[in-house]
């Protein structure tokens, strides 16, 4: 009886202990994940439509191509969907520096290593006038602003 | 006074170069810095031929890596905003900032290359054979800490080959299954390459990585030990037909009377013959220092000779032109980028396949080849005994592949990652930065 006591005391302290440590590795592996990130956000604003000529339009700072056809806009990512490279507009199709993947004009792969196409980011023209992409919004490869002409344009 | 300085360096120097045999054996108990050598090592494991000293090599690459490396950390600042810019001051505004950094960089690529043609060696020695597969499991996780140490390594720089590598790099994570996602928000910090990213290599190459490479170096040694030396001593048994000696029983008294069992050093190479033993010092303690001192001279020359590559300040909008991995990962690089599968609507990423499950696959089969080999015992310390022709040639072959690919990536791999044969124009590529 005196035994078992001991017994379940023994356990007590030492399973306290190693849960205590336990704990202590999960809280600081914990903080490896940050609560806080000063990232720029996922819905940002570009030009005014009527800034873009007609073709394709790289925006180097976002990271993606703004195809305007007349008054039809949308939006192309440029990052590359094998392993993140920036994909370059080559007259007729888009390629990637890095593994030479080939996309094409509508994003889809003609071939390389990609696995899927390039994404179309959700486009709409902001209040006051200037083209608003969300990129955490995929749209269909059929997507088109049409910017009319009793459109604010 | 000359005598007395004589008397004195005759004092810290006696265990170097002993002048009798019994200063040999009092040099490994009374020196700290040779006392993990035993008194005597096998004659046959001094070979310069048998072993080329490859793992000596790579310690003293591993030393001249650290040291150059704590000189680097006065120098460079793991910021975004600050990394690139103090590695233009150690090339142009710190004296001899610039030959440290090559220095540091010829060393770390040697050493891939060397601790790798160790492993061959190794290999081709059927030297990871009884309890000699547990060093092997150990070198390779060097192996792999050494590979890691480099890629963490030219990140820190913060140009375009480092941003362009992490993302690559953290991309490539991303497609493990399950876990992928998890594990490349943790390597990036967010969702983005940013300071957090580059703190964290930072402290992964100055402080995890050496950690874990010093102390796996330290019990790759310790169990070079235990196991009785170099394989090559089992040819040595094997060519004098020596049966193996039954285990010697010990006795030992512990606070409750005798304690039974056998003695640690079962596999002592001291039960060769006299004839087969030299003493550690000097004879093995001079070719260590020999080794380092060739080593050293030669990475030297190299920092002399050679500028460490740096690329532009890393730039998010623009990949450079071809993006090219350095020598050691292109052909992971050649990997991932012709391994996509389509069947129907069905794809497998290059990413998945080609970066990590078939290098996962060659790890694995690479880390359990001591428990895949079945051949004859007799091969031990032998270099490419011919009972082993087709394990062998495996090897041979999958390094031969590697290399190839290695050599397509490097010379042949043009803008948009196409082949161009040698003397085929290149098109000319607008370097935008």
């Amino acid at each position: 009886m005196d035994a078992d006591r001991r017994k379940i005391l023994r356990f007590i302290g030492k399973g306290s202990v190693l849960a205590a440590f336990l704990g202590q590795i999960g809280a600081a592996g914990r903080a490896f994940f940050p609560n806080v990130l000063y990232e720029p956000p996922s819905r940002f604003k570009l030009k005014r439509p009527n800034d873009y000529p007609n073709g394709y339009t790289l925006d180097a700072a976002h990271r993606l191509f703004v195809i305007r056809q007349k008054d039809a806009f949308h939006v192309i990512s440029a990052i590359c969907t094998h392993l993140g490279c920036n994909v370059q507009w080559k007259d007729t199709e888009f390629d990637c520096p890095c593994h030479g993947s080939r996309f094409n004009p509508d994003g889809t792969v003609i071939s390389g290593p990609a696995p899927r196409p390039l994404d179309w980011f959700a486009t709409t023209v902001s209040p006051d006038g200037f083209l608003e992409v969300d990129s955490a919004t995929d749209v269909a490869r059929d997507f088109r602003l049409v910017i009319g002409g009793k459109g604010k344009a | 006074m000359g005598d007395k300085i004589k008397a004195f360096w005759r004092k810290i120097s006696w265990a170097w170069s002993p002048e009798s045999e019994r200063e040999s054996s009092e040099a490994i108990v009374k020196n700290f810095w040779l006392h993990w050598f035993p008194a005597k090592v096998a004659r046959a494991s001094m070979d310069w031929n048998y072993s080329f000293w490859l793992g000596t090599a790579s310690a003293a690459l591993l030393l001249i890596l650290t040291v150059t490396g704590v000189m680097l950390m006065f120098f460079y600042v793991p910021s975004t905003e600050r990394a690139y810019g103090s590695i233009k001051d150690l090339e142009y505004a710190v004296s001899f900032g610039r030959l440290l950094r090559n220095q540091h960089r010829w060393a770390a690529e040697g050493m891939v290359a060397i601790v790798y043609i160790h492993m061959a060696r190794v290999f081709f020695t059927s030297a990871y054979r009884g309890a000699r597969a547990i060093n092997w499991v150990v070198g390779v996780i060097l192996f792999l800490a050494t590979l890691l140490l480099s890629f963490t390594g030219y990140l820190l720089p913060w140009d375009q080959l480092a941003f362009w590598a992490i993302t690559v790099g953290t991309s490539i994570a991303k497609q493990a299954p399950l876990v992928g996602p998890t594990i490349q928000f943790i390597l990036l910090g967010g969702h983005e390459i940013g300071q957090q990213t580059l703190l964290r290599f930072y402290v992964l190459h100055v402080f995890f990585l050496p950690v874990l490479a010093l102390v796996l170096f330290g019990y790759h040694m310790w169990r070079v030990r235990k196991d009785g030396g170099l394989a090559v001593i089992e040819r040595v048994r094997n060519e004098r037909a020596m049966a193996p000696k039954a285990t010697p029983k010990t006795k030992s008294y512990s606070l409750f009377g005798l304690t039974p069992g056998t003695s640690v050093q079962v596999m002592s190479s001291t039960e060769l013959e006299e004839s087969d033993q030299v003493f550690s010092s000097p004879n093995m303690s001079r070719r260590i220092a020999l080794v380092f001192l060739i080593v050293f001279n030669i990475t030297l020359l190299a920092a002399l000779l050679f500028n460490a590559p740096l690329e532009g300040l890393a730039n998010p909008s623009v990949t450079p032109n071809p993006a090219k991995a350095p020598w050691y990962f292109v052909w992971l690089q050649e990997l991932v980028a012709s391994t996509t599968v389509r069947m129907g609507g069905f794809t497998i990423s290059g990413a998945l396949l080609g970066g990590i499950l078939l290098p996962g696959f060659l790890l694995a089969v690479l880390t359990l080849w001591p428990w895949l080999d079945r051949s004859p015992l007799r091969t031990e310390g032998r270099w490419l005994a011919p009972e082993r022709k087709r394990q062998n040639a495996t090897f041979a072959v999958a390094t031969l592949v590697i290399i190839v690919l290695i050599m397509v990536g490097v010379y042949l791999r043009g803008p948009y990652w196409r082949i161009y044969w040698p003397g085929q124009p290149r098109p000319e590529i607008p370097q935008l930065y």
